[in-house]
């Protein structure tokens, strides 16, 4: 891609938008961690509406100033793939949860993208697809901070070279879909009671019916489906771009850059990235 | 097919989006279900497709209410009052009450959502947000997802089809479910990047990248009064949310 595409990089113009990426990011720790060390007392009488709320607006106004953040920065070649990604996601998530299976694979074209297009274009396509899914499927809208760390985790561990190994793409997936299902289950308990598919539901049913509480259910049940799903996940998106054209994959600056791809990623280039496909 | 349309896309999402709010901020049944029956289900009769939006709530819903009625309903271990004990799982007028107000809740919130987004032209919706001048990158990221949703399960359908003529069989195990996703994915991806270089090459040679204010085809929907009405209505529901979470706190 000629650097001519890319916008300009003023550092007056970035500070505000890396002000926002930061923010973003503290709104969605903090929400997590209210959800999580102040609120667990709740769950045993009833839902607090108070709960709820944060849950709501914490994780999507922290998506929003994520996506806010990230927009501006990114290069035509990454906004292009960010639609794909995002068709993918829903394409096949709707495939999944129609047939009711205890995995999602609701994350492949986020995964793809941040390989492909960097963490801040991971980050980007993850919330944004929650946020379009839901014009379909109003439940995917309260994940959308879930599925923004997800793309974000993805790309760094896509820099890091996880994915110049086929064995190693199944370790990073096991990271990430840990981290992804701690993160969203606090969501779905506070939004909609932990309610899910059949497949996850019987899973959460197994640890209710151990006397485990509700948020506690679902944080196991998250961890199992969401690393199981996220190995699954990293797996079939390494196969892909292994199996992708050359020239597919040198379109991307960052794939191109950090070597995503090992040796596949076309030629090496010594110069660092023009700072437009790094996260803030 | 006429569909009823009297607002701006923007003014109905934010409704919808206020009306779900409300109905988390009170957190009681009786509003819950008071919504659903006075807002949601006269909305749905009078949107002008009534049935494919009630099909669509049933199929988004449906399976969630139906899997969170049985988890509340048999594993409640935090109920008392036990009506039915089968073992391991135990039926309590807790789980059961916990579950009708959930299932309300998710019943109002896919009803008044998938009311809104199935009434809605996206051509509008991105044309005000033009107009309002958003980031025209998330004017294009939208658009342009929204329309390759079909674009892509065409495709996926298509491949399918080809390689269940080139003899593919899905197995049963995981590894051979891996393997047909697989196949039908890599053609997929591989055909759809191709594309979305093309696109990159056509966006870049139109100034896509150049930051001037955008125009868009469309007329502008969106009348001052709507815009004045969206504060408002955003201003009334902020207010009432603080009021109804707060004043129990003071008066204690």
């Amino acid at each position: 891609m000629s650097s001519s595409l890319t916008l300009s990089t003023e550092p007056t113009a970035q500070r505000p938008r890396r002000l926002l990426v930061a923010l973003g990011g503290a709104l969605i720790v903090a929400t997590y961690l209210f959800l999580v060390i102040v609120q667990p007392a709740e769950i045993a009488g009833g839902m607090g509406s108070v709960a709820s709320l944060v849950s709501l607006f914490g994780f999507l106004g922290g998506g929003a100033l994520l996506v806010g953040g990230i927009l501006p920065t990114l290069t035509t070649s990454s906004l292009v793939v960010m639609p794909l990604g995002i068709a993918l996601n829903i394409a096949i998530g709707q495939i999944a949860g129609s047939l009711g299976m205890q995995i999602y694979l609701d994350a492949i074209g986020t995964v793809l993208v941040a390989v492909l297009a960097g963490p801040a274009a991971g980050a980007a396509t993850g919330a944004l697809s929650n946020a379009i899914w839901g014009l379909f499927n109003p439940f995917a809208l309260p994940f959308a901070a879930g599925a923004a760390l997800i793309g974000l985790l993805a790309g760094l561990a896509a820099k890091h070279g996880a994915f110049r190994r086929v064995y190693l793409a199944p370790l990073a997936g096991l990271v990430v879909g840990a981290i992804g299902g701690l993160v969203a289950a606090p969501v779905a308990v506070f939004m909609f009671g932990a309610a899910g598919t059949f497949g996850t539901n019987a899973i959460i049913a197994v640890f209710r019916s151990m006397g485990d509480k509700l948020l506690v259910a679902a944080t196991k049940q998250g961890l199992l489906s969401d690393s199981v799903d996220k190995i699954v996940v990293f797996v079939v998106v390494a196969l892909i771009v292994y199996a992708l054209p050359q020239r597919a994959v040198r379109q991307f600056p960052f794939a191109r850059t950090y070597r995503v791809l090992g040796a596949r990623s076309g030629e090496r280039t010594a110069q660092p990235a023009a700072g437009n496909d790094r996260v803030a | 097919m006429r569909r009823r349309r009297i607002y701006n896309p923007l003014t109905e999402l934010l409704a919808a989006v206020l009306l779900v709010v409300l109905v988390l901020v009170v957190n009681r049944w009786e509003f819950s279900l008071a919504v659903l029956v006075l807002v949601v289900v006269p909305a749905v009769v009078s949107s002008g497709r009534p049935r494919q939006i009630g099909l669509a709530v049933a199929v988004v819903a449906g399976p969630l209410l139906l899997s969170s009625l049985l988890l509340h309903g048999l594993f409640y271990p935090e109920g008392s009052t036990v009506l039915a004990d089968l073992g391991p799982a135990r039926v309590t007028a807790e789980g059961l009450s916990f579950a009708a107000l959930m299932g309300l809740r998710m019943s109002v919130f896919t009803g008044v959502l998938l009311t809104a987004a199935m009434t809605l032209e996206v051509p509008e919706l991105l044309a005000t947000m033009t107009h309002r001048g958003w980031n025209r990158k998330l004017v294009f990221v939208v658009g342009s997802a929204v329309g390759l949703i079909p674009h892509v399960a065409l495709r996926a359908r298509q491949i399918t089809r080809a390689q269940q003529a080139r003899g593919l069989v899905v197995g049963r195990g995981p590894l051979a479910r891996l393997r047909a996703l697989l196949t039908v994915t890599t053609p997929l991806v591989i055909g759809l990047l191709v594309d979305a270089s093309e696109r990159n090459h056509m966006l870049g040679a139109r100034g896509f990248s150049s930051t001037v204010a955008r125009t868009s085809y469309l007329p502008d929907t969106d009348t001052p009064g709507q815009r004045i009405a969206r504060r408002v209505m955003l201003a009334v529901t902020a207010v009432f949310s603080t009021a109804w979470l707060i004043l129990p706190v003071v008066t204690g």
